[in-house]
């Protein structure tokens, strides 16, 4: 050990503040008061071996946080049943524990925490950073667990009990096990079937017949009772609901080929159809799980749905600070949040200057900088500032909480699109039972012989999966592709009315503008300075405004300061540069004998009375407007806009763009009328808004898309979200929509020109059961596979 | 061909060995991701554990 780094916590020592501590009889040099108190506390439980044990540490890592929290408030017993389990006289809690980083941290947790009076028992598990922890209530309580660990030099979270697993992690689980016991009962069924076929030619022994006919039975079995388990249950709901649907002749091909085969063995008959039986379920099973997983992944992408918020917040109650669980938080509380921690609810930021990271709500992956009263989003990350912030909305009141709500409302409602398809495939069933009955009557009169096998192959050949998957699966990898984009499809009828769209209506302030003004001319009024020198002038008189006009200055003052700002409110401002007293605002109040024009959209920079320059505002567009837009009109055959602002100001902008269908000083009312008189005029609208203050024009659209960033998606209720700032993603959903209908299109045509194709020929007798197991999964693998190319759609 | 008698068996214990293997993997979390550990192959596996809060 070098005496310039700290022997703790490895960071160096600064040689005015040096402490020393004796560690197995060597002084040993540490770097501040926190890391003696832990090295002390280390060596004094007999712990010192850690020291011997730990590979070299990260530096600073250990070192006790200077504002440790305070873990009182977790040895009661409601926060117990928040963060742990009561059982009996004894508890349990999980504790994520940062600052863990080799074996010998969790020898000494684990050492350290079950020598502590009333812990029972402290399991560490050193990959996901965890410990589990038992204790007797009457000894010791979690808080004083969590000191503990914190007195290590650790930060210790104690985590919220997951409620069971996560639904659809169970679902995949239970998938996933069907899936493998299909597979291998169907390697090992058709490997006993080569042995019976080369039998059936070469001749075998009929006791050894038996046999392999007796263990085709039992790789067979597992599969027909575990993994076409889904299949049975389906169907009988079906049947209760006097709905069938297809999983009805999938369940009566897969249980009378099993029961007929069973017989055949016992019997000692022709044939057993035990592989068939493996390998139809195994496909039918794989058709599933590529489609449970598609729609998984919608889930998962649609954002990133849980453990982004923080389970504990520190609430300043006067002046005071007290971890509680996040669940607790009320609007109007004060909480701190440090850096590297996230925002736990939406609110208002009090005190102190950070940046933040919302690339999960906007997309958007550039810190974020954040000043008293901006607004902060809960799940986006504080990064590098101590805050403090009023709590203003919690749990589903939240954007993020909305996104979860809408991502909610999609997975659950299904689009009339796909019911009309269930539909279809619910009637389809029963004419195609109907064809299995009657060749069935028609072979047992003509060769009851072969009645059996034949009826088999047209109920497996004919089972209408691929029709039924089609649509969906279409849709779920559509919505899954466009969530990648940040497009977040919250009803999936939207897809289908994106695709007919014949007219894109867009709101201008906020949807194809940024929503905040920017310089576009300057022009120079007394040439004895440069246009650059007035605009820093500009700029530096602006520095202290926060009307939004100011957000046209910043950044451009190249240095200039100026002091002395008075702000005359709906004026303008005056400050002192280099010792002149400039004005910047209305024509009237910077040169006040010469009322001149009044147009909102100029304002004028003068010193002493005299007019020196001016500068025309407007609202810029975004920067990729007349892209977008451009590219949606080879895609849509009308694009128009419709706004309430000023005409000057929605021609130029319809004018860049190339929109010639504008409409200025627009009420909402207005709006919503120009959208039914285009729908009466035959039109699909697709309207775009800002999702706020268009809500009733969105709603009657036949389509809405809001595009909103951060705190303001709170309020949406459209049927698209784009997140983040960009317009293309716009054109990339239409242009998806479309592609999406295509599939589904070709997969119907697919499955239609199959079972056409396929019904003759089986129930003519020329296609064994074999074939048709593999004609059937082949077809309903077709279909999935094309529909997961969506998931690849615009790059 | 007797020995089959035995061997098949045999495969099918072991069989049964390999089914318990993976309901006991899937059951313990193993396969609940299933798109990451594709991905992990590229990721840099040097960066720095976050910074601890003292800052």
């Amino acid at each position: 050990m070098t005496d310039s780094v700290c022997f703790h916590c490895g960071l160096p020592i600064d040689p005015r503040h040096r402490y020393e501590i004796k560690i197995d009889g060597q002084p040993q040099a540490v770097c501040c008061p926190g890391c003696k108190a832990v090295a002390e506390l280390i060596r004094d439980s007999g712990m010192s071996n850690y020291y011997a044990m730990r590979e070299a540490p990260e530096p600073g890592t250990g070192r006790p946080a200077d504002d440790a929290a305070d873990w009182r408030a977790f040895d009661r017993d409601d926060m117990l049943e928040a963060f742990g389990a009561i059982d009996g006289d004894g508890a349990e809690a999980s504790i994520y524990v940062g600052g863990m980083y080799c074996a010998a941290c969790s020898w000494l947790i684990e050492s350290t925490l079950t020598k502590q009076a009333g812990v029972e028992s402290a399991d560490v598990d050193p990959v996901t950073h965890r410990v589990r922890v038992r204790w007797r209530r009457a000894a010791t309580g979690l808080g004083r667990i969590l000191s503990t660990l914190t007195g290590l030099g650790y930060e210790p979270q104690p985590l919220a009990p997951q409620a069971g697993t996560r639904p659809e992690v169970a679902e995949q689980r239970k998938a996933l096990k069907r899936l493998l016991v299909a597979s291998l009962g169907m390697m090992q069924a058709m490997m006993f079937a080569v042995g019976l076929y080369a039998g059936d030619f070469e001749g075998m022994a009929p006791d050894m017949q038996l046999f392999l006919r007796l263990v085709s039975f039992v790789v067979t079995t597992p599969v027909v009772f575990y993994s076409a388990r889904p299949f049975f249950a389906a169907a009988w709901r079906g049947l209760l609901r006097r709905r069938p649907g297809m999983d009805l002749p999938v369940a009566i091909a897969v249980g009378s080929a099993y029961v007929a085969s069973t017989y055949s063995m016992l019997t000692g008959g022709e044939a057993v159809w035990f592989d068939s039986v493996t390998m139809f379920v195994f496909f039918l099973t794989l058709g599933r799980f590529l489609e449970m997983r598609a729609r998984h992944r919608s889930i998962d992408k649609s954002a990133a749905l849980s453990g982004v918020l923080p389970n504990t917040v520190t609430r300043i109650d006067d002046g005071a600070d007290a971890v509680i669980p996040a669940s607790r938080l009320v609007p109007g509380d004060r909480v701190r949040v440090r850096p590297g921690e996230a925002i736990p609810a939406d609110g208002t930021l009090l005190a102190g200057r950070t940046s933040v990271d919302e690339a999960l709500l906007t997309g958007e992956s550039r810190p974020q900088p954040r000043s008293g009263g901006d607004a902060l989003v809960a799940g986006s990350v504080n990064l590098d500032g101590i805050i403090e912030m009023r709590v203003d909305r919690t749990g589903p009141d939240t954007a993020l909480g909305t996104i979860r709500r809408l991502a909610e409302r999609a997975r659950y409602a299904r689009p009339d699109f796909v019911q009309l398809a269930d539909r279809i495939a619910g009637w389809l069933v029963v004419v195609l039972l109907g064809i299995a009955a009657v060749v069935g009557a028609w072979w047992s009169v003509a060769d009851p012989g072969h009645a059996f096998v034949v009826t088999l192959s047209v109920l497996v050949v004919t089972c209408p999966c691929a029709l039924a998957l089609a649509t969906p699966a279409a849709f779920s990898a559509a919505a899954t592709r466009l969530a990648e984009l940040h497009l977040l499809v919250t009803n999936g009828n939207a897809i289908e009315v994106l695709a007919r769209a014949t007219r894109v209506v867009f709101d201008k302030t906020g949807t194809l503008t940024v929503g905040a003004p920017s310089i576009v001319a300057t022009s120079v009024l007394d040439t004895t300075r440069s246009a650059a020198d007035y605009e820093h002038i500009a700029a530096a008189l602006e520095a202290a405004s926060t009307h939004p006009i100011a957000a046209a200055f910043v950044g451009r003052d190249a240095g200039v300061r100026a002091s002395g700002h008075r702000i005359a409110v709906g004026e303008g401002v005056a400050a002192t540069v280099d010792g002149v007293r400039w004005r910047l605002g209305r024509h009237g109040f910077v040169a006040p004998e010469d009322p001149g024009d009044d147009d909102p959209s100029r304002i004028y920079l003068g010193t002493g009375g005299r007019l020196c320059a001016a500068f025309d505002l407007a609202d810029s567009l975004r920067a990729d407007a007349a892209d977008a837009v451009r590219r949606l009109r080879e895609l849509v055959p009308a694009v128009s806009l419709a706004s309430g602002d000023g005409e000057a100001a929605v021609s130029r902008v319809a004018a860049s763009l190339g929109i010639e269908d504008y409409r200025s000083r627009c009420t909402p009312a207005e709006k919503l009328e120009a959208i039914r008189a285009a729908q009466q005029a035959g039109d699909t609208v697709v309207m775009v808004g800002d999702g706020i203050n268009d809500a009733p024009v969105l709603a009657g659209a036949d389509a809405s898309v809001a595009l909103s960033d951060g705190a303001l998606l709170a309020q949406t209720n459209a049927d698209l979200i784009m997140l983040g700032s960009s317009l293309t993603p716009l054109v990339t959903a239409f242009g998806a929509a479309r592609r999406t209908m295509r599939i589904v299109r070709q997969n119907l045509a697919w499955a239609i020109v199959y079972n056409v194709v396929a019904i003759p020929l089986a129930a003519a007798g020329y296609v064994p059961p074999w074939a048709a197991a593999i004609g059937m999964s082949a077809s309903s693998l077709i279909v999935v596979m094309n529909a997961l190319r969506l998931s690849r759609y615009g790059g | 061909m007797s020995i089959l008698y035995i061997l098949i068996p045999l495969g099918l214990l072991m069989l049964g060995a390999a089914v318990w293997a993976f309901f006991w993997a899937v059951g313990s979390g193993q396969f609940d991701d299933l798109d990451t550990p594709a991905m992990r192959i590229v990721m840099d596996d040097d960066e720095k554990p976050p910074p601890s809060s003292e800052s």
